[in-house]
């Protein structure tokens, strides 16, 4: 169960991920055609972040203490000092950027060229940030496997 | 000159000064471990749920504040220009976490 609950937060951030870049290109290209869509999908990356955002904060508060010791002892502990600590703090930055989505995604893009601008740059930062902690994400996996090797010698 | 919503302008605001909050109170916390983040600790059983009810509702409460402004037109500010402190926000708030965690 406990892995079920860890796969659900990563696939929630990778659609999140998918579904800005989606939201990214669609603005670019934005007409009178695709404002719904546009709305839709801002909306779309929002509602996946929180899920990613609650499910992984579930998972954290109840189950990374056992892996938090393990990485510590490890060979990597900074996969926790630094990556899961900078992970677990950049992510409410992202939570409230994906919370602003919706608000900029109301305004015309299509006529509307500073709207359009604003956009792009918001959108352009949940992928980034979205990717750099994946990332991250993944250097905790890795410092925790790391760890379980180390402890059976 | 091209407009965007008030409510677009002001929560753009609160987005960039909720960033830099939540840098700055990430460093307090874990600086004053014995009484901040033993206190946030306290209030729901974990500093980091604190942390992120605390943000959500500036984020809301800010902005609503600003939208408020200048007799309920709200902050005035030029798409650009919001983009900018927008940027500007996120980018400090995430130098500051990362350097932070770098250094301690």
């Amino acid at each position: 169960m406990t892995e079920i609950i860890l796969m659900a937060h990563v696939l929630f951030g990778m659609l999140c991920i998918v579904a800005g870049v989606w939201l990214f290109v669609d603005v670019l290209h934005a007409n009178e055609a695709n404002q719904g869509r546009i709305r839709t999908m801002s909306m779309a990356v929002a509602v996946l972040m929180w899920l990613a955002y609650l499910v992984g904060g579930y998972w954290y508060l109840t189950f990374y203490y056992v892996d938090k010791a393990i990485i510590l002892k490890g060979p990597w502990p900074f996969a926790h000092s630094f990556f899961m600590e900078m992970k677990e703090h950049v992510a409410i930055m992202l939570l409230l950027l994906v919370t602003y989505l919706p608000i900029a995604a109301a305004n015309n893009t299509a006529t509307n060229k500073g709207a359009r601008k604003l956009l792009l740059w918001v959108v352009g930062f949940v992928v980034l940030i979205g990717v750099a902690i994946d990332g991250a994400g993944a250097i905790i996996g890795i410092g925790a496997k790391l760890g379980l090797m180390a402890a059976k010698g | 000159m091209e407009t965007i919503s008030k409510y677009t302008v002001s929560f753009g605001a609160s987005l960039a000064i909720t960033s830099i909050l939540s840098a700055l109170l990430v460093v307090v916390k874990e600086l004053n471990e014995n009484s901040v983040l033993a206190w946030m600790k306290g209030l729901t059983s974990h500093h980091w749920i604190t942390h992120g009810l605390f943000m959500v509702i500036a984020f809301f409460v800010i902005g609503w504040g600003l939208a408020k402004m200048n007799n309920g037109e709200g902050l005035k500010m030029t798409p650009e220009r919001l983009v900018c402190v927008i940027a500007s926000g996120v980018v400090i708030g995430g130098l500051i976490i990362s350097g932070f965690y770098l250094v301690d």
